[in-house]
């Protein structure tokens, strides 16, 4: 592998974007770009950047030669994280919040609406004292008034974890910019890729037109000169918002069957929350490598809807009963009889892997163990659930004539 | 005598109008100009190797050990095929030139024999003596012995494995690192990886998940070419959701070449195939695709129903069946040329487009399931 020894008189880019933002048009816009970064450590080598528009589907494709980002020596940052009061993606704040302030840096959580509304009695806002008491600040607002709470403080890096579309980020980019932050990320979702029939997503992949992470993605490559996308897909970990794996314990530690839509065979992502907090701070400390890049922001192993069940009645050491539906025959109620996505969706994380020198650390039959542990610690095995939808599937796969 | 560059890569061509341009392995021909990933591969990508070295290659004559001895007496080396010389030592691959044919065909060398005569191995070996084996076809770990210990001075054994040892498993894509199947049919592969460990031999281990391109002699592309030429629809197992991975013979033989004389690859295994996977579903479009025919009709069918006897109905196995290729990218800079309907173009133009193929068009099963009118929609 040849390598190259740039006089290290200062890290210089020399293209620009790594992968363009997703864009519509048709033309084809190729560079083919070189770029030698200078790091103070002792990898240093040559790579290459390809930019694609992604008009079609295509295939990623990055030279044999990777960017090994920088050693241990990474400044102190100021970090803003804007915060989502709910959902799937509230507990990555929590984790990037305490990774970063475990490694000496600065962080403020700005989390949307008010500090004293119920949904902060929820994980992982609940457990936020261990931010404070980890040295980080935490504080309460509507992204419009940012400007406001955050008066008169600059951040080195801001993320938005809280923002779906232009109208929720922008007033949170503005600012940021405004207020002199140099590298701003974003988390957006792997959702946005276009169902194919070649896995895995890969970033640079086709992505929907109209989904409202795509504009803001678009946005900020405008704005920003330093950004960078994070695409995750679902998570596990202790402090989690939104159900993931519960729902499978929910129905095995009660012994009944696991209902699940379509072959089973659909592949998925589940990562551990860690990984995309360690990926995150790999782009804070090594900003140059991260700049203008997509992550796809998840483990590096996919598993089939069948798969989790099992793996999860493995961790709780109990048998399984998983059935299949045709979620058709369910009509409207399809969409909340299941938490994941009724087809493949699985991404990888190539662009951290190849520019970050980043790792997955997911081990899901471990990660799953905890869970348990933790699910039955908090009294949810003896919780008096509804399965109303699950005894619905069940009462339709009685009547017509198994297949 | 003019050297003849023998390469695979395939230059993109940036003009509008669909180009044919003659590279090794006859025609490349771009359908769609819609995008051309551009890769600039660095002067000496390929190993250039210091000195030309004594190559034996078990095998050689069939599929991917005549993209490999091309590339390895390309190189400089001394190449020579130890078959029985059941198919012929050489033979001119479609498109090829009679120029590189000959150049080619004056080079190698043949070693006339059967490797499970272990006395003649262990005695034509010594005698010979050889830098590097290439062992191709071995499929069991006896097979292996006379070989070592007929070249004690062997400086790299490097052996084309399967992806197909890995155990079964809902945590994919399969990495080097996963469990192994020791009751798999390529149990013969993974005793002979063990063999190699244990023998202290400075070996490298190849795994590649299904092998496509022009000459292929397993019917996998051939399957799904044979139907969509006769206008029938294609029978698909279940779901047709499952994810397989194609790896192109040419990229195949590359990788070979870049483990050579590489101290990173010593006594390391490496999954070799495509950088994507695709579904049963997908790979029949991607086949339509590549020889230009229309979008099929995909039947699917509960196999459970059917005896097919000892026919088989489909060339995949009926699970999800696909390996990270990560590794070989990031420690040898190992990265596939070919994307999927690329090398499905490149395998149709330059085979059975042009009327060839190994096994004639059987579509008994097909009919077993298209007569009974129990199919899932």
């Amino acid at each position: 592998m040849a390598t190259l020894l740039s006089s290290c008189s200062s890290s210089s880019l020399l293209s620009t974007n790594y992968l363009s933002p997703p864009s519509l048009s048709p033309n084809l816009s190729q560079s083919l770009s070189f770029s030698s970064t200078c790091f103070l450590s002792s990898s240093i080598s040559l790579s290459q950047r390809l930019s694609l528009s992604s008009c079609s589907s295509r295939t990623y494709s990055l030279s044999p030669f990777t960017v090994k980002a920088a050693a241990a020596v990474s400044e102190k940052k100021k970090v803003l994280i804007v915060n989502t009061n709910s959902g799937g993606h509230a507990v990555i704040g929590f984790y990037f919040a305490k990774e970063l302030l475990g490694s000496g840096h600065d962080v403020t959580v700005f989390t949307l609406g008010d500090e004293t509304s119920d949904k902060m009695k929820k994980p992982p806002f609940s457990r936020f004292s261990e931010i404070v008491e980890g040295g980080g600040k935490t504080v309460w607002g509507d992204v419009g008034a940012i400007g406001t709470v955050l008066d008169g403080l600059k951040f080195d890096v801001v993320l938005d974890n809280n923002g779906k579309d232009l109208d929720t980020v922008k007033p949170v980019a503005d600012w940021a910019k405004s207020s002199g932050a140099e590298q701003f990320l974003f988390i957006s979702s792997a959702g946005i890729y276009k169902p194919t029939e070649e896995p895995p997503h890969v970033e640079g992949d086709t992505v929907k037109a109209d989904a409202g992470h795509v504009a803001v993605e678009k946005y900020i490559s405008e704005v920003f000169e330093n950004w960078a996308s994070f695409r995750p897909q679902y998570m596990i970990g202790s402090g989690n918002n939104k159900d993931c794996e519960e729902w499978f314990f929910d129905r095995i530690v009660r012994g009944r069957p696991v209902p699940i839509p379509g072959s089973g065979m659909q592949l998925t992502n589940i990562s551990h929350v860690k990984d995309l907090s360690s990926m995150l701070t790999k782009a804070v400390e090594n900003p140059t490598a991260a700049s203008g890049i997509i992550f796809n922001c998840v483990s590096d192993r996919a598993v089939t809807l069948d798969g989790i069940a099992k793996l999860c009645a493995k961790a709780a050491g109990l048998p399984v009963e998983i059935v299949h539906y045709d979620p058709k025959s369910i009509g409207s109620d399809a969409k909340k009889a299941f938490p994941f996505r009724n087809m493949h969706f699985y991404a990888e994380p190539r662009a951290a892997k190849d520019l970050l020198g980043w790792k997955s650390s997911t081990n899901l039959p471990e990660d799953l163990k905890e869970r348990y542990e933790e699910y039955v610690k908090i009294g949810r095995d003896k919780k008096d659930i509804k399965f109303d939808i699950d005894d619905k599937i069940l009462e339709s796969l009685k009547v017509s004539v198994a297949v | 005598m003019a050297a003849v560059q023998h390469t695979f890569k395939p230059y993109p061509s940036l003009s509008l109008l669909p180009s044919s341009q003659s590279t090794f392995c006859g025609t490349k021909f771009i359908t769609s100009v819609q995008y051309k990933r551009k890769v600039c591969q660095p002067k000496g990508a390929l190993n250039v190797m210091a000195s030309s070295k004594k190559i034996l290659v078990m095998g050689g004559t069939r599929f991917i050990g005549i993209f490999l001895s091309r590339l390895l007496v390309e190189e400089g080396h001394q190449v020579t095929l130890f078959t029985r010389g059941k198919a012929p030592v050489t033979q001119p691959l479609p498109g090829e030139s009679d120029e590189a044919y000959n150049a080619f065909k004056s080079k190698i060398l043949h070693l006339k024999g059967d490797r499970k005569d272990y006395d003649f191995v262990r005695s034509s070996l010594a005698a010979e003596g050889f830098d590097v084996v290439y062992d191709i076809n071995g499929r069991e770990a006896e097979e292996v012995e006379p070989i070592i210990d007929a070249l004690p001075n062997l400086e790299q054994y490097i052996y084309c494995s399967s992806a197909g040892v890995y155990l079964k498993s809902d945590l994919l894509p399969h990495r080097e690192i996963d469990a192994v199947d020791p009751k798999s049919r390529h149990k013969g592969k993974l005793e002979t990886e063990s063999l190699l460990e244990s023998k202290g031999v400075n070996y490298t281990s190849i795994r590649p998940v299904y092998i496509y391109g022009p000459l292929n002699y397993n019917p996998v592309e051939e399957w799904f070419f044979h139907r969509l030429k006769a206008g029938r629809p294609i029978p698909i197992p279940n779901s047709g959701l499952q994810i397989t991975q194609l790896g192109h013979v040419k990229d195949l033989a590359t990788a070979f070449i870049k483990v050579l004389g590489n101290a990173k690859a010593s006594k390391q295994v490496y999954n070799i195939s495509g950088d994507r996977y695709v579904t049963f579903d997908g790979l029949a479009r991607a086949c339509a695709k590549a020889g230009g025919f229309p979008e099929p009709e995909l039947i699917h069918y509960n196999p459970k129903e059917f005896d097919f006897g000892k026919k088989k109905a489909f060339p995949f196995r009926d699970q999800h069946f696909f390996a990270s290729v990560e590794k070989a990218k990031e420690e040898l800079g190992i990265v596939p040329e070919y994307s999927l309907v690329e090398g499905l173009t490149d395998s149709y133009n330059l085979d059975f487009g042009r009327g060839t193929f190994r096994k004639a068009a059987d579509f008994t099963t097909d009919d077993i399931i298209l007569g009974k009118s129990l199919v899932l929609s």
